[in-house]
């Protein structure tokens, strides 16, 4: 070894070594063009998106991209219910990266800095760098492998695109080509990287002889292993310089060709799904889009109506299939999944908006063609946000939704039965068409008074809502609730027959301008009340009144019954002399659990009534809906169709010796008292309110126990206080 | 060519209520109003005449009733009619449906149109008069419980089927002009939104006095001389379980056979 021949501080890789200057210049051509085509791709994308309307949705620009960084660098979203997946995207998502920004820098090196006469990529930054890439590239193979067993032996159905909602043969049936393309993308990665380290393993085979190369040859760990196997198999220096060349330009054009395509294949949500997550809005969940009632049309209608946001949206979708899995409505067999109404959409976005010229006229966005949303996908939808809870790109589903139902219901298409419903809450402010009179009547099966917040001030406004003040069943929870807050002296109040619907679900069954006139109309009468808190037993309700009503100018401090009821235990106000011998369960309301991150509060309650709480598979932000939201408990289910509440029910009946499935919202006392019957588990277990058990809880039943030989007189009251 | 729609503001009558002072009607404060059930049905038919001849026709809906009738008026405008009317003089408080015909086919001579279309009857008082006194008033034939139509903006002639007692119908061709009392069912009225009916507003609508039609009064044939609640008979609503229905039933039959 002559160790004084070489300075490891000089170390580098020639670029070009004994490269003819035509080669080296067609190089550059096929990179130009590269880049090129590239550039051009992106501004057409741009362009695409740019002809929606403008949101705004990226202001803040900072806030918003540090926030979206710290997601993509954590990959939290990704790993979310699928934590393998997850992780390996991490390798293949740093071993990219890292791989890039290699690249990079010797292109800064060569071609930015170098013609300058600056030089910085030798010596031992150039050694760590080499130890870096081998181990990003290792990663990024680990990563891709990991993929294409998913894809091909765990065979996931959520990555299986054919459509439950079309039949076999449909032009938009199976999206086969999505398949080609996911596996393209995967192998065209996969042998950049493995031609990578071939590439390095015959240069070190080549330049053997070179101690500059050889002697600093472990700093390319993988390829100098692979270039090993290569002399064993009797690799020479001069076959290994062939070798190297054909490599190097099989090598770079791929990659080129690879940077070339990423803005028209699916390669680039790289930059749709940082754009996406982005422009996400937090609220996007609770809170359906603002729209001017006035206007002379509502909601999207025409693929022209889309934001800006809203089309990159349909870019950014990875077709992870989370959406698919989680929504109800797929899951029962109804005509919608998120995902594929968000590939149709990017389908007809694509066709029609990124050419250089527009189509003629308005396109339309519903109907039956093919890529068009249809009528009965978008009735089929609960409002659960399930899709827009764990999509890990920041899809906003279902406010598209409610925003093309707003043009559905404009144009009156839409099940029969909605109508009464509809002319109920127009005539009456509520969706059981009873009159507005009949409101505040349960409250005569009370032993007490309550206060008529109309008239004189409280300290809680009870905000009671439709079905707890019409539904018979959920009367029964209504005026267990009226007894709690009475025997511990709550000084509370109702608003009797001047409460109107809060108007969570006529929102976005897409009736805005009834909702905005109801929201003004509730506004203005509790503007004209006096009290300090809101309490509601309706997690429909809450939602709106908490992050809809503020809109509309309306700003109150508003409290889940749950959330009220936990509070109070925990402080010692409701005392709970019986501690509950019962095993049950718990179904989270969308409105409450996942929309409102009101989990906690109602187990906590189950745990201090000391009961045996075993969850159901899908609980909390994964809850599985009932079925009730977006108005869907006000049309007709298909009795040939499950209905999401059946599925919940079955789900509840596989949890050995369960008593009680407790719930924590009238509308899924309704449904899920129906998906009991529905699913034959009437005898097996009951369906309980919250309320209810608290009731019990603190001995205020008056009905004898269903078994029990109660002699059916009133249990006294606990003291009020 | 031109579509005329009576429509009525009718009211509904809560299950608990109070009558008004003089016992001659329900104190308003237990009514809530809306558009007459059938004449959605009325309106519908004629707005789907109107888009069947390609927009070239109007409809218009007339109504007789105080400023509280505008909310009728405007639900059939968001549906889709052209323009209102609206007569209203004190006078006309309590005019039966003959009083309001004589008013409505002054508004007939005055606007021309080629077919009129009424409700079957009206969803509170249900006399079903006011079309057929129209058709008479004006010398034109009249159709009542009509649940079929064939008939394009500016025909002669209109072919009809009519319900009748026992599943019976009848098919019949009435000259036009004509009225037709629309009956329940003949199509599916169309949802007007609450954003429809406030737009609704913009649409012009007439308000018209007993001077403007040349009217001096318009006496009333009948006169309401009391209203009442009669006494209720023996039923019952039995609630409850099974079990305790069953339980129920039973006490009934063994007190009504004297056991």
């Amino acid at each position: 070894m002559f160790l004084s021949q070489h300075d490891p501080e000089n170390v580098t890789r020639i670029l070009f070594q004994d490269f003819p200057v035509w080669m080296v210049v067609s190089f550059y051509i096929i990179g130009f063009l590269a880049i090129g085509v590239f550039l051009y791709g992106v501004w057409a994308q741009i362009r695409k998106y740019r002809r929606g309307v403008r949101s705004g949705a990226w202001s803040p620009f900072w806030p918003r991209f540090k926030a979206m960084v710290a997601t993509v660098l954590s990959h939290r979203t990704i790993k979310r219910r699928a934590p393998a997946a997850g992780r390996m995207h991490v390798w293949i998502f740093y071993g990219f990266a890292l791989l890039f920004i290699g690249t990079s820098i010797i292109t800064l090196d060569q071609d930015i800095t170098g013609p300058f006469g600056v030089h910085f990529w030798y010596g031992s930054f150039y050694l760590v760098f080499g130890v870096v890439m081998d181990v990003a590239g290792v990663a990024l193979i680990g990563g891709l492998l990991y993929m294409m067993y998913r894809r091909k032996w765990l065979a996931l159905p959520k990555l299986d695109y054919a459509r439950p909602d079309r039949e076999p043969g449909d032009p938009d049936y199976d999206r086969s080509w999505y398949r080609r393309e996911d596996w393209a993308f995967l192998w065209s990665l996969i042998i950049i990287a493995f031609t990578g380290f071939l590439l390095e393993a015959s240069r070190v085979v080549w330049l053997q002889g070179d101690p500059t190369v050889w002697d600093f040859r472990w700093h390319a760990p993988v390829g100098t292993s692979v270039a090993y196997v290569m002399m064993a198999l009797g690799l020479g220096p001069e076959g290994a310089g062939d070798l190297r060349m054909g490599l190097w330009w099989f090598h770079g054009i791929l990659a080129l060709t690879f940077v070339a395509l990423i803005p028209y294949t699916k390669v680039k949500h790289i930059f749709t799904a940082m754009g996406s997550l982005m422009a996400r809005d937090p609220e996007g969940k609770r809170r359906m889009p603002p729209a001017d009632v006035e206007a002379e049309r509502i909601g999207i209608n025409y693929l022209g109506d889309f934001s800006d946001k809203y089309l990159l949206n349909l870019d950014a979708c990875t077709k992870c299939g989370r959406c698919h899995e989680a929504c109800p409505a797929n899951a029962a067999g109804y005509p919608l999944s998120p995902r594929d109404l968000v590939l149709s959409l990017r389908e007809m976005s694509g066709d029609k908006l990124s050419h250089a010229s527009m189509p003629e006229g308005p396109i339309e966005v519903i109907g039956d063609g093919v890529n068009m949303i249809r009528p009965e996908t978008l009735w089929a939808c609960r409002t659960c946000a399930a899709c827009i809870e764990i999509c890990p790109v920041g899809i906003e589903h279902l406010p598209m939704i409610v925003e093309m139902r707003r043009t559905l219901i404009e144009q009156g298409e839409f099940d029969p039965m909605l109508q009464p419903t509809l002319k109920s809450l127009q005539k009456s402010g509520n969706s059981l068409g009873e009159s507005a009179r009949k409101r505040p009547r349960w409250t005569r099966k009370l032993d007490f008074e309550i206060k008529d917040a109309r008239k004189e001030p409280v300290d809680v406004l009870w905000y009671v809502g439709d079905y707890a003040s019409f539904d018979p069943r959920s009367q029964k929870v209504t005026i267990a609730f009226a007894r709690i807050l009475n025997a511990i002296g709550i000084d509370f109040g109702i608003l009797f027959e001047a409460e109107q619907t809060a108007g969570n679900d006529v929102r976005r069954v897409g009736e805005e301008g009834l909702f905005q006139a109801l929201a003004e109309a509730n506004i203005e009468l509790l503007d004209s009340c006096e009290f300090k808190t809101i309490v509601t037993t309706d997690p429909h309700t809450y939602n709106t009144v908490k992050n809809e009503y503020p809109e509309f100018g309306g700003n109150y401090e508003i409290e889940h019954a749950s959330s009220m009821l936990e509070r109070l235990i925990r402080e010692g106000k409701i005392p709970t002399p019986k501690n509950l011998d019962y095993r049950v369960t718990y179904h989270d309301p969308c409105h409450l659990g996942r929309i409102n991150d009101g989990a906690e509060p109602p187990r906590q309650v189950l745990g201090r009534l000391g009961l045996d709480l075993v969850e159901l598979p899908r609980n909390r932000d994964n809850s599985f809906c009932c079925g009730a939201g977006g108005g869907r408990i006000w049309m007709a289910e298909p009795p040939e169709m499950k209905k999401p509440a059946e599925l919940r029910a079955a789900e509840a009946a596989g949890i050995d010796g369960l008593d009680i499935l407790v719930v924590n919202c009238p509308k899924c006392l309704n449904m899920m008292e129906d998906g009991v019957k529905g699913t034959g588990n009437e005898g097996n277990f009951r369906v309980m309110e919250l309320i209810e058990l608290v009731e019990e809880a603190m001995g205020l039943t008056d009905e004898p126990e269903p078994e029990g030989d109660g002699d059916g007189t009133e249990t006294e009251q606990v003291g009020a206080a | 060519m031109k579509i005329l729609v009576t429509v009525k503001q009718v009211a509904f009558l809560d299950d608990e209520f109070e009558m008004r002072d003089d016992d001659r009607g329900v104190d308003e404060d237990f009514l809530e109003k809306d558009l007459n059930e059938f004449d959605h049905y009325s309106v519908e038919e004629a707005l789907l005449i109107k888009e069947a001849a390609g927009d070239d026709a109007e409809v218009v809906v007339v109504t007789v009733g105080d400023e509280d009738a505008d909310d009728a008026l405007r639900t059939a405008l968001a549906k889709g009619a052209d323009r209102g009317i609206r007569v209203w003089d004190d006078a006309l408080a309590e005019a039966d449906g003959v009083a309001i015909a004589k008013v409505l086919a002054k508004v007939v001579e005055r606007e021309k149109p080629d077919m009129v279309f009424t409700g079957a009857q009206s969803a509170d008082f249900g006399s079903a008069v006011t079309g057929m006194a129209l058709a008479g008033l004006l010398g034109w034939p009249h159709a009542a419980v009509v649940c079929n139509l064939e008939y394009s903006a500016g025909a002669n002639t209109a072919t009809l089927r009519r319900e009748l007692e026992g599943g019976l119908e009848e098919v019949m061709s009435v000259r036009c002009p004509a009225v037709l009392s629309i009956q329940l069912g003949i199509n599916e009225p169309r949802y007007a939104s609450l954003r429809g009916i406030k737009q609704a507003k913009q649409k012009p609508v007439d308000e018209l006095s007993l001077d403007d039609l040349d009217l001096d009064s318009v006496g009333s044939a009948s006169r309401v001389r009391r209203m009442y609640a009669p006494e209720k008979g023996q039923a019952e609503l039995i609630a409850g379980s099974a079990a305790e229905q069953a339980k129920r039933l039973a006490e009934i039959i063994k007190e009504l056979r004297g056991m």
